[in-house]
């Protein structure tokens, strides 16, 4: 248990600045998207072997809560993508650009780039559910928002 | 700055590492164009089961979902092995957790994998 205890204190301890916080956000985010992968690969898979599970997890997807993990999941995804590319970039082609001082600027342009796609991502899926929640369009309607 | 070459031989965690970073490239285009269609324009509300059949009678979208889950489940099961090697130092563990999680892979592969080509022969033995 000490390694598991040390390997977090280090993990939190660390003052590396933006490139520990990308490392961090980096494994949190492909972690949480592996646990959603491996949900999700479970429950799409009823299509075939158990139809009726299927529909229920579909009705669990259309839920208020899971709605907030999906668009978690997608900035993830995103964050987690862009990263990896930039790490990949670096590596193979400018190998020279790892320094500090270059890794600080990449990691705020990656967390820019991941915001510009998740943002406009997060109101579109935010609008589906509403319009397809018959109490929020209601509730919309009483307000004369749309 | 002054670089130097190092020769690196070729074993099975060279290949994971490999595999790794030319999966993620593919996966880019791939895992955003799945999550960009499903999640943002489709959206979960218009997803049900006529829509899946209708999906998967498509090559296309049999063909990409095979790759999906073949590169996407790969990549994230390795990552997480890398991941508990931060925690696990023990050689024989470490080797014991790698065959589990091998095993745990290879399972929900073909789970998935059987759904999405027995799904497509439904399909074409009702046409």
């Amino acid at each position: 248990m000490s390694t598991l205890k040390n390997t977090l204190i280090g993990y939190v301890s660390y003052r590396g600045r933006e490139g520990h916080y990308s490392f961090l956000l980096h494994r949190l985010t492909g972690l949480g998207t592996l646990l959603f992968l491996t949900i999700h690969i479970i429950d799409m898979a009823w299509f075939y072997w158990a139809p009726d599970l299927f529909e229920e997890a579909l009705q669990l997807y259309r839920s208020w809560p899971y709605l907030i993990g999906e668009i978690a999941l997608v900035f993830a995804v995103y964050f987690h993508g862009i990263n990896g590319l930039r790490i990949a970039i670096v590596d193979m082609f400018a190998p020279n650009k790892w320094t500090i001082a270059a890794e600080r600027n990449a990691v705020r342009w990656t967390l820019v780039g991941s915001l510009i796609l998740w943002l406009p991502s997060a109101a579109i899926m935010l609008s589906h559910a509403i319009s397809a929640s018959n109490e929020a369009a209601q509730m919309l309607d009483k307000l004369g928002i749309f | 700055m002054a670089t130097r070459q190092v020769k690196i031989s070729q074993n099975y965690e060279t290949i994971a590492w490999k595999w790794m970073r030319y999966s993620a490239i593919l996966l880019i285009p791939l895992v955003f164009g799945h999550v960009l269609l499903q999640d943002v324009i489709v959206g979960v509300y218009e997803i049900n089961a006529d829509y899946v059949a209708r999906r998967l009678g498509t090559w296309f979208f049999q063909a990409y979902d095979i790759a999906l889950l073949g590169f996407a489940f790969a990549h994230g099961v390795n990552g997480l092995r890398q991941v508990l090697r931060d925690f696990i130092h023990n050689p024989k563990t470490f080797r014991l957790v790698s065959i589990a999680l091998f095993i745990f892979w290879a399972a929900i592969t073909a789970y998935g994998g059987i759904a999405i080509v027995m799904a497509v022969n439904a399909k074409l033995a009702s046409l």
